[in-house]
């Protein structure tokens, strides 16, 4: 799969060119990394036929979607790509069946069901988007999405308005569809943990470029500190504990618990995202059973 | 209560609700058009849209009679090729009525259009879904409020019409005599009786008509808001 | 956490660690690093750099005498004691520079340590980290 993209945009510090160049295995799960308004969502809309690029080219499976010398622009109805809105884009008229069952060119009951199960949402079936929660309309977004059986699957940070619990969840959920559906997934979020856990592949783009490409261990774990135990994750918590701080993160799937001192803290808030390393002499090492 | 008093309501009824009709499937894509697409004739069109709402009608209906009046090429023009009059008869008021209700058509249908989320829309696209498909399921059933009031005003002012139906339609019981011209009429005649019988009715049926608009908004509404 | 910036001075290497002389505002400290400078590449001597160590690892001496491997010592006024259950935490003046210190109380009791009191800050050079300076900072 080849994206080959050029296109003029506003940003709000004048406009900048995004430009992108990149090809991509079948399969994979890329994740778009990048600060708002760098020109991730711009990528997808173009990937998805609903924005027009300058020039460019776009091939998916040995098809080309879109090649401006040759003038080939397939319309969004004719890529085969399921996307996840940021709001999700339910429609408001359908109840959750009806919302799925729009996405299938022909009315596959099995289909439905196996999607309606993957996705925990049988019970919710009959309900209108309007009475669901976040998640709950995130997984209807996710099945409708699938319901077509895309090539792609575009995925315009879907989890960022989730709580924690809720956005673990549903990370498996999406890890499990990308297996089922042998999908190539595009992700767009800003979320470290987020990418180390679901991606192959990081794509960080900043003012429409991409500046680094790699795995997301080669992306994020900068040789900046002569530590050589890091992990990247999330504050969980911040307790006060005598005359220091007890500052809990999140790395991957284990909480890590880290001393700090009064004067660290005030920068810190549940929900950043921190490096935690120390150095190399500190850590023992025990063999696991 | 005559005969011709029941005949003069129900042309009016038949003259709102036809127009009420044509105007929807005319609205409907100018409205589509005026939201969804930039053109370079844009503010032309809106122009054109909105001059019924500002212009008196008896100007409308003054350039309609010139226009379509047998002398003229193209009133001729329509005789002598489809043997269609339009002045004097009701195809030529129906047609005045679409013309002056126009704005009452597309100015809600396309507020409607622009108050849609534009993300379910390219959802549907993605989903496979053509222009067509989607205006039916997921667009116009998400806006029912704009096409209710659409509806109703258009209905509404047709019925309330006077000035381009009495210029073009002149009062022809039965072709072109509506209830707000036959009110007119009765009152110079001093038959401030019937007079009175028209206005009732006409004041009963709009007011009804409003009023079940109002309740099914507040409906609309809740449920968006669910 | 302390943070320090400074220069580097001097850099030993053997196969894969580094021992690293950075000049301070309060001194010259040293650290162990597993790196080389041909590992990374802000390791070269006169480069600007952030020295850093927790405030648990950083040991008070008062009154010392006698012989101590640790290399990195700071002659330090207390600023400022905040005594906890289990844990002290110590405010010492060296220079223009603040370091902080988490003891525990009972050693803080047993050297009767109290506010204006000369010390002896002490850190192995093993828990010195070195870090580089962003862009622009």
């Amino acid at each position: 799969m080849k994206i080959k993209l050029k296109k003029r945009l506003k940003g709000y510090k004048g406009d900048f060119i995004l430009d992108v160049d990149i090809s991509i295995r079948k399969g994979s799960f890329i994740t778009i990394f990048g600060r708002s308004g760098a020109g991730k969502t711009t990528l997808l809309k173009m990937l998805a036929g609903l924005l027009k690029p300058d020039e460019g080219f776009i091939e998916v499976s040995g098809k080309v979607w879109y090649d401006s010398t040759m003038g080939i622009d397939l319309p969004p109805q004719k890529r085969r790509v399921g996307v996840v809105f940021q709001d999700y884009a339910l429609f408001p008229n359908m109840t959750v069946e009806e919302n799925i069952l729009y996405g299938m060119e022909k009315k596959d009951e099995d289909l439905l069901e196996m999607l309606l199960s993957l996705t925990e949402l049988k019970e919710l079936r009959k309900r209108k988007p309007q009475s669901l929660s976040g998640g709950q309309k995130q997984r209807v977004a996710l099945a409708r999405a699938v319901a077509r059986k895309p090539d792609i699957l575009l995925l315009d940070e879907p989890l960022s308005a989730l709580d924690i619990d809720m956005r673990k969840k549903l990370q498996e959920e999406l890890q499990m569809i990308h297996r089922t559906f042998s999908l190539t997934t595009f992700l767009i979020s800003h979320d470290f943990s987020e990418v180390f856990r679901l991606s192959d592949k990081v794509f960080v783009m900043e003012n429409g470029k991409i500046i680094k490409e790699g795995r997301p261990d080669q992306i994020f774990v900068q040789e900046r500190i002569s530590g050589k135990v890091r992990f990247s994750g999330e504050i969980l918590q911040i307790n006060r504990e005598d005359v220091v701080y007890i500052v809990s993160v999140l790395v991957g799937n284990n909480i890590i618990k880290v001393v700090a001192d009064p004067d660290e803290v005030q920068d810190l808030s549940v929900g950043d995202k921190v490096v935690v390393a120390s150095k190399a002499f500190n850590p023992f090492i025990l063999k696991s059973e | 209560m005559g005969a011709d008093f029941v005949q003069t309501l129900f042309l009016t009824f038949k003259l709102a609700t036809l127009t009420t009709i044509i105007l929807f499937f005319i609205g409907l894509p100018v409205a589509y058009l005026l939201a969804f697409y930039n053109f370079r004739l844009k503010s032309v069109v809106e122009t054109f849209v909105s001059l019924p709402l500002v212009l008196p009608p008896t100007v409308l209906g003054f350039y309609l009679i010139i226009f379509f009046s047998p002398d003229s090429f193209v009133g001729k023009f329509l005789e002598e090729t489809a043997g269609i009059r339009l002045v004097f008869t009701f195809e030529g008021i129906l047609l005045g009525s679409i013309i002056y209700s126009l704005p009452f058509m597309v100015h809600p249908l396309q507020s409607g259009f622009s108050s849609v989320n534009r993300s379910i829309i390219e959802a549907s696209y993605t989903l496979g879904k053509g222009k067509l498909q989607t205006l039916w399921k997921v667009i116009l059933p998400n806006m029912k409020q704009a096409v209710l009031t659409g509806i109703v005003l258009t209905f509404a002012h047709t019925i309330g019409e006077f000035g381009v139906v009495l210029m073009i339609g002149g009062s022809i019981p039965g072709e072109t005599k509506v209830a707000s011209i036959a009110i007119y009429e009765e009152v110079e005649a001093l038959n401030y009786g019937r007079a009175n019988l028209y206005a009732l009715v006409l004041f009963v049926i709009t007011f009804a008509i409003l009023i079940v608009v109002y309740t099914l908004n507040k409906r609309f509404t809740k449920a968006e808001n669910l | 956490m302390n943070r320090l910036r400074g220069k580097i001075v001097n850099i030993e290497s053997s196969e894969s660690i580094s021992l690293v002389e950075v000049k301070t505002d309060i001194g010259n400290i040293c650290a162990v690093v597993v790196e080389t400078p041909e590992t990374a590449e802000y390791l070269k001597v006169n480069n600007d750099i952030y020295v850093l160590f927790k405030e648990t690892e950083v040991s008070i001496g008062k009154e010392l005498s006698g012989m101590i491997s640790l290399r990195n010592r700071f002659e330090c006024v207390v600023e400022e004691i905040q005594k906890g259950k289990v844990l002290t935490r110590l405010v010492l003046k060296c220079g223009d520079n603040l370091i902080k210190s988490v003891i525990t109380t009972r050693s803080a009791e047993r050297m009767e340590i109290k506010k204006g009191d000369s010390v002896t800050a002490l850190v192995k050079t093993n828990e010195v980290s070195l870090m580089e300076i962003p862009d622009g900072s």
